[in-house]
């Protein structure tokens, strides 16, 4: 995933590069600027109709909903300058866990890493809120829970783990 | 005299004010090689002395995009406006007085919440500062923005003035229909009205949170709501930072003309873009908080979706009418118009990243990550700076002379490879999850921010030498600006 966005990103911006590439090497005099000027509606709509269906197919269902049921496993984390709190030292794979991220102080970011090193899912946490987030987990290891959000001077200290294991 | 361009611009200020800007500049970027150079275990960095490097670069950078970009603003307005050059010598002294209050606060005080100073944070810092070097940075932001007030009071006095009402400096009579093209405000002043609206809302919101913050520093009692005073300041860091580079642009409808002999003119889809600007800059804001799960759905979604479409007029308008423009002109290409057309070409590119990032699914891996950065770089370093360092050498160029060195070329190349590489290894250490604002990294990461550090090398070499091309062209004879000598 976090790769297939990052080719998307770097080909859209590539895209958008040569339109003005391309306007520059078509710059000198008389080199005309062919129909251009006829497709600025169908760009305007096309934009438009792109914006919607893409706006539609992934806000629908709501990304952060929450499920509820006697099948989901709680873990709460709170974050406190400069570490983390976990109520659990192991949850299980292939079902679905919800975080429930606390903070004893300012804001934090609960950031939770694969064994693959990637980012699987974050939320903030911050005073006053309990910030809830599902995932499950695909993968059995040790996962690494890392601040998302700057916290003062030891943020960077503030890494804990703890274990996916096979259902 | 044309029958448009009235005034004579205020020319010694805004090249006093673009001088200490470069400067800045340099300087800021020299505190981000600093740390990606720390973080890619180059140079030995205390991290304490670190985030309050990252303090002072948000803050500088931020603040300082929002000088050129009021300078520019500044400038080309006064050939439509007889503007009051006190109100800008005071803007400027308050502003100065406030960069004096920051730099106090981080450097002698040790304030480190970096720039989004995020509540509670900044009294609560575990030890590492004492209240009265928060109080400093909240007043340096205060008196900063007091600065910006009022010059915003007197743009927007005088487009009043001279346009009879704000609604036709702001080109609604043409947006709505009831005026032709022909009768509308010319671009820079319906951009310059525009602006005037929305950053006077962000900086009262701001200055709301801040005095909050600096209340509850000498009385802890007095808490505001974390939630609300995160919406407060993304709402303020948005629109401000925004509004630098709906500033800056104004150099490119005012200067571009000049070289391609193709007059930017208002129309009426220019004023319903810049209305749709103005809605969308203020209501896009909640893509900062897509990760704050406490928010209403609603404005989480509408936040993503507003990010969507808050590029249209971008993309379908100010760049798509650009690339129009060049194209069979005959453009006269010289530093300035390079850098100004790099300018908009970097600010489009840079909304990609941004608009995906604002996908509440993608923000769930990308938020906070390195990618961050990496947009907001793009249509900074080769956006708003790009289009600051533009106008500065448009400021300074010989009239006398054609074309462009070997040298500028050699310049805006440096500058150009440097800042695509610096800000591409943002993005690719973003799908890495490098998260940001770590002052310490794991080995994992630091091939890349060693690679980034060398491209951060570059653009700075770059930078260093377009500011300095500016200074010694500073003063020297020959330059003129064509319009001002027509007045």
């Amino acid at each position: 995933m976090h790769m297939l966005v990052l080719v998307i990103t770097l080909l859209l911006m590539a895209a958008v590069a040569w339109f003005f590439v391309s306007a520059v090497r078509q710059s000198p005099e008389g080199a005309g600027s062919g129909n251009l000027a006829s497709r600025r509606t169908p760009l305007i709509w096309g934009m438009v109709i792109v914006g919607l269906v893409v706006s539609g197919a992934t806000l629908w269902p709501y990304p952060h909903a929450v499920s509820a049921g006697d099948d989901i496993v709680t873990v709460n984390a709170t974050g406190a300058q400069w570490s983390w709190k976990i109520d659990v030292e192991q949850v299980p794979a292939d079902r679905t866990v919800v975080f429930n991220a606390h903070t004893e102080d300012v804001n934090h970011g609960l950031g939770i890493y694969g064994p693959d090193g990637r980012l699987h899912v974050q939320v903030q946490a911050m005073p006053g809120y309990v910030n809830q987030v599902e995932h499950v987990f695909d993968e059995p290891g040790l996962y690494q829970v890392l601040c998302m959000e700057f916290c003062g001077v030891a943020h960077h200290d503030m890494i804990a783990e703890f274990n996916v294991v096979a259902n | 005299m044309t029958e448009t361009t009235r005034f004579r611009p205020q020319s010694d200020a805004i090249k006093f004010t673009m001088l200490l800007a470069g400067v800045v500049f340099v300087l800021m970027m020299l505190f981000g090689l600093t740390m990606r150079a720390a973080q890619g275990g180059l140079i030995d960095v205390d991290p304490i002395l670190f985030y309050q490097i990252l303090t002072a670069h948000g803050a500088g950078m931020v603040g300082t995009a929002g000088l050129t970009g009021a300078a520019i603003l500044w400038y080309f307005l006064g050939r439509y406006l007889p503007l009051t050059a006190t109100v800008y010598w005071i803007f400027l002294g308050l502003f100065l007085l406030g960069v004096v209050l920051i730099l106090g606060g981080i450097f002698l005080g040790g304030f480190g919440a970096a720039w989004t100073f995020l509540f509670p944070l900044p009294a609560m810092s575990g030890g590492a500062w004492e209240a009265w070097a928060a109080a400093s940075f909240i007043l340096g932001y205060t008196t900063i923005g007091v600065g910006f007030l009022l010059f915003y009071l007197e743009v927007g006095r005088q487009l009043i003035a001279v346009y009879g009402s704000f609604g036709k400096a702001l080109g609604l009579s043409v947006a709505f229909g009831k005026a032709t093209d022909d009768e509308a405000p010319p671009p820079a002043v319906i951009a310059a009205a525009a602006v005037t609206v929305f950053n006077t809302i962000g900086i009262v919101v701001g200055a709301a949170v801040l005095v909050s913050s600096l209340v509850n520093l000498f009385v802890p009692a007095f808490a505001v709501d974390a939630l609300f005073a995160k919406n407060m300041i993304f709402f303020f860091g948005h629109v401000f930072i925004n509004a630098s580079i709906y500033m800056a642009v104004i150099a490119v409808y005012e200067i571009i003309p000049d070289y391609t002999g193709r007059p930017w003119k208002t129309t009426r889809l220019f004023a319903v873009s810049w209305l749709a600007i103005l809605l969308f800059v203020m209501a896009v804001y909640p893509h900062h908080l897509l990760q704050d799960v406490a928010m209403p759905g609603w404005m989480l979604a509408m936040g993503q979706i507003i990010s969507y479409f808050s590029g249209v007029p971008l993309l379908a308008v100010t760049a798509f009418t650009l690339c129009l423009f060049l194209r069979g002109s005959g453009i006269r290409w010289d530093l300035a118009s390079a850098l100004l057309v790099l300018g908009v070409a970097g600010w489009s590119v840079g909304l990609v990243p941004a608009i995906i990032d604002g996908m509440i699914s993608v923000n769930r891996l990308m938020h906070n990550t390195m990618w961050v950065p990496g947009h907001f770089h793009i249509y900074l370093l080769l956006g708003e700076v790009a289009m600051s360092f533009g106008f500065m050498a448009w400021l300074v160029r010989d009239a006398h002379a054609l074309g462009w060195s070997g040298l500028d070329r050699a310049m805006l190349a440096i500058y150009a490879i440097g800042g695509a590489g610096f800000t591409v290894m943002f993005l690719i250490s973003g799908a890495f999850s490098v998260p940001r604002r770590w002052a310490v990294h794991l080995e994992a990461w630091i091939l890349q921010d060693r690679v980034a550090t060398v491209f951060a090398l570059l653009a700075v070499i770059g930078a260093l030498l377009l500011v300095l091309r500016f200074v010694t062209r500073l003063g020297r004879a020959g330059k003129v600006d064509l319009r001002e000598s027509e007045a």
